[in-house]
């Protein structure tokens, strides 16, 4: 735990791992992955000052029916007074004294830029009913409990699933390539082994299902897999997405960083930056890019140094190399 | 020979039986390296590796494999019985090393 304002928020070294909720719907996790501490905290705050009395903060919790008030002046944040400070006071008779010597200091928070798996990692480990969230200037911009999370997350749900309606499934005759519309993205996390290789497991049941000819079911699942470990031992996360429709099957691979300085030589035989940590794991060879250019009838690769890569994999369903 | 078959040549103990038990093999593919796996375009491989991890089944899968014997005795985490049992892929075991392995399969396919 740590002191507001002083020093930077405690943010666990084990990220959310997408195995420990392997039962809950993808979507669900994207979602959880994607929308960020800001997306889902209430920002417009009912805030005190420090020498406001307890009293004060009482009142304003009993008219505003919240749980906690937080201390703040200027924008800095120096605490906060929850119920069960204002029970401490009462029962000490020290309810008229002020918020900064009675409220808590030793509070955990979240920055505001941290995705929103992380709250409920805090959430999962702290027990506590909410968390300040401060940005990066380590100024107080929000406050997050569990009603936001699960308020946002129902919102969020049904933007998705009218996206979902919306945009797939048209389906033509069984295997009939021409005329399916397939659509679905996956995020990836770095170094997340425990899952990586999921996503392309899932794309080649989905074709395996949809009947396509077993050649181009290999060949697109082949780069999708070398795309999904390529995200996860090389960038710093990204996403997967794969759509198959009018004869093709596109399989893109963004990264937000930290890019490739050399794009050619990255798409040699045997040339990898992977450490021999990687390597132990049967990976790291640098045959990833070099596979997926050799399984796709087009393939097209865009990096820069310090911003982020995009790959995109081509196969023809019909007439092509299969 | 199908792969319950290489499983008694290679003195395997079958861990998930998977799809692949009844399947024929007709390649064996030895390797560490996932990367070279997946350069491999015969559909019908068995793949014999000292790794014991979840990406080898999960690479295994992708490739089409009958299934996957991880030589050397190596204790398999129990993780990879199941992804084995999610992706329906056979999982053995053998004590064998890797060159022994190989040379059992051939000289079961060649006997002199």
């Amino acid at each position: 735990m740590n002191a507001p304002g002083s020093q930077p928020p405690v943010v666990p070294d084990d990220r959310p791992e997408l195995g420990e909720t392997g039962n809950d719907p993808l979507v669900l996790l994207e979602l959880i992955q994607r929308l960020k501490v800001r997306d889902v905290m209430t920002p417009d705050l009912v805030t005190l000052p420090r020498a406001a009395s307890m009293q004060q903060a009482q009142e304003l919790m009993r008219q505003k029916k919240i749980s906690g008030v937080p201390v703040e002046e200027n924008g800095r944040f120096f605490g906060l007074v929850s119920i069960d400070d204002i029970i401490r006071a009462l029962v000490a008779g020290t309810i008229h004294e002020s918020c900064g010597r009675h409220m808590t200091t030793k509070l955990v928070v979240l920055e505001d830029d941290m995705p929103l798996s992380f709250a409920l990692r805090y959430f999962d480990r702290y027990h506590y009913g909410r968390f300040p969230v401060l940005n990066r200037d380590r100024r107080l911009v929000g406050i997050i409990c569990q009603r936001d999370i699960n308020r946002a997350l129902l919102v969020e749900l049904t933007r998705e699933l009218q996206r979902l309606e919306s945009a797939s499934v048209q389906r033509g005759g069984e295997g009939a390539a021409g005329s399916l519309y397939l659509l679905r993205e996956f995020p990836i996390c770095k170094y997340d082994f425990e899952n990586a290789g999921k996503a392309a497991n899932q794309i080649k049941q989905v074709l395996q299902e949809k009947q396509f000819a077993s050649k181009v079911i290999r060949r697109i699942a082949v780069a999708a897999y070398e795309l999904e470990i390529n995200l996860c031992v090389h960038s710093d996360g990204g996403v997967l997405s794969w759509q198959v429709s009018s004869g093709r099957a596109e399989v893109i691979a963004r990264d937000a960083g930290p890019g490739i300085e050399d794009v050619e030589w990255a798409c040699r035989d045997g040339t990898s930056t992977a450490n021999e940590w990687i390597r132990s794991l049967g990976f790291g060879a640098g045959m990833g890019l070099v596979n997926v250019r050799r399984v796709s009838d087009e393939f097209e690769i865009a990096s820069k140094k310090g911003s982020g890569t995009t790959v995109k994999a081509v196969i023809y369903i019909e007439g092509g190399a299969a | 020979m199908t792969m319950s078959e290489v499983a008694e040549v290679l003195q395997a103990e079958v861990l998930v039986k998977g799809d692949g038990l009844l399947r024929r093999v007709g390649h064996v593919m030895a390797s560490d390296l996932m990367s070279d796996v997946l350069l491999v375009d015969e559909e019908d491989m068995l793949l014999l590796t000292s790794l014991a991890s979840d990406q080898v089944l999960r690479t295994a899968q992708i490739v089409g494999a009958v299934g996957v014997v991880v030589v050397n005795g190596k204790p398999l985490p129990s993780s990879m019985v199941n992804v084995a049992n999610d992706l329906h892929m056979t999982l053995a075991t053998s004590r064998l090393s890797k060159y022994d392995a190989c040379v059992a399969v051939h000289a079961a396919r060649h006997p002199l």
